[in-house]
């Protein structure tokens, strides 16, 4: 397995997607290749950290306005209409 | 994911004007819904107009929810869509191409660059300063310039953490095309955020 081949499987290694002899494979390349490995391990920390960063929270005031918005148009409507 | 007797009962209150049944609604989505709509149109005002749109599409066709979906790809579909459209016209203002950002590859299938680059393993890095200070703003920027359809991908998969299949149902792309994106935009993080770390060329 070259460096492009490995790279290509990652996000599949990382969901367990492989099959059991490519994943042997790609092991087995990993073992022996420096870059492949702090590519993984930079990949891998990559993914955690744009997860982190795009947990924003809703902010307060905007979920306050949402519920006063919403709840007149709920009530406006004739029930079970 | 199937819709369940639960979701299509609190569709029901909602429709019958049951306060408590949008309480439910949002206590359940409007965290979720704004996250996405943040995540794709990557900003405030746009994210707050998209969760307005989407809870008052949720009220209005609640009737057309049929249930052959769960209602939380329901409602992440509507989101994905109204937050597309917001980007539409503010597209390319800042993306760009994604082929500069990924990884390049000699004729024998290694890595090009030059050792130190392609050696470079920052993960072990303090969390603490890598959420901080100028990399913060790097992998800001770089999340920036993605194409919004690897945006999209990126937080369903990785922030919602919904299954590849999942993703496909609520972007109404073919589960190789959201693999192949969520894989991409990653590598396009990861580079920027290595040619800020890594040694100095």
């Amino acid at each position: 397995m070259t460096c492009k081949e490995a790279i290509a499987k990652l996000a599949e290694y990382l969901d367990g997607e492989l099959t059991s002899v490519v994943q042997k494979q790609l092991e087995a390349h990993l073992k022996t290749c420096p870059p492949c490995r702090a590519y993984l391990a930079t990949y891998r920390k990559t993914k955690e950290l744009a997860a982190k960063v795009n947990r924003v929270d809703m902010p307060e005031d905007l979920k306050a306005r949402l519920r006063a918005l919403l709840i007149d148009r709920i009530r406006a409507r004739p029930a079970g209409g | 994911m199937q819709g369940d007797e639960a979701d299509l009962s609190l569709l029901e209150r909602l429709r019958a004007g049951d306060a408590n049944a949008l309480e439910a609604l949002m206590g359940q989505y409007s965290a979720r819904v704004y996250r996405l709509a943040y995540g794709i149109t990557r900003a405030a005002g746009d994210a707050e107009e998209v969760v307005q749109d989407v809870f008052l599409t949720v009220c209005r066709k609640s009737e057309s929810f049929e249930g052959r979906a769960a209602l939380g790809s329901w409602i992440y579909r509507i989101t994905t869509n109204a937050a597309l459209n917001k980007r539409r016209g503010k597209r390319q203002e800042v993306e760009t191409a994604l082929e500069e950002q990924l990884p390049s590859f000699k004729a024998d299938g290694h890595r090009e660059g030059d050792r130190a680059y392609v050696l470079a393993d920052w993960s072990q890095n303090p969390e603490r300063d890598l959420l901080s200070g100028e990399t913060r703003e790097v992998l800001q920027g770089a999340i920036d310039r993605l194409p919004e359809h690897y945006r999209a991908v990126l937080v369903l998969r990785d922030v919602e953490e919904l299954s590849n299949e999942e993703v496909a149902e609520v972007t109404g792309e073919s589960v190789p095309s959201v693999k192949s994106r969520l894989h991409r935009a990653r590598m396009a993080l990861r580079e920027q955020l290595t040619r800020h770390l890594g040694p100095r060329a």
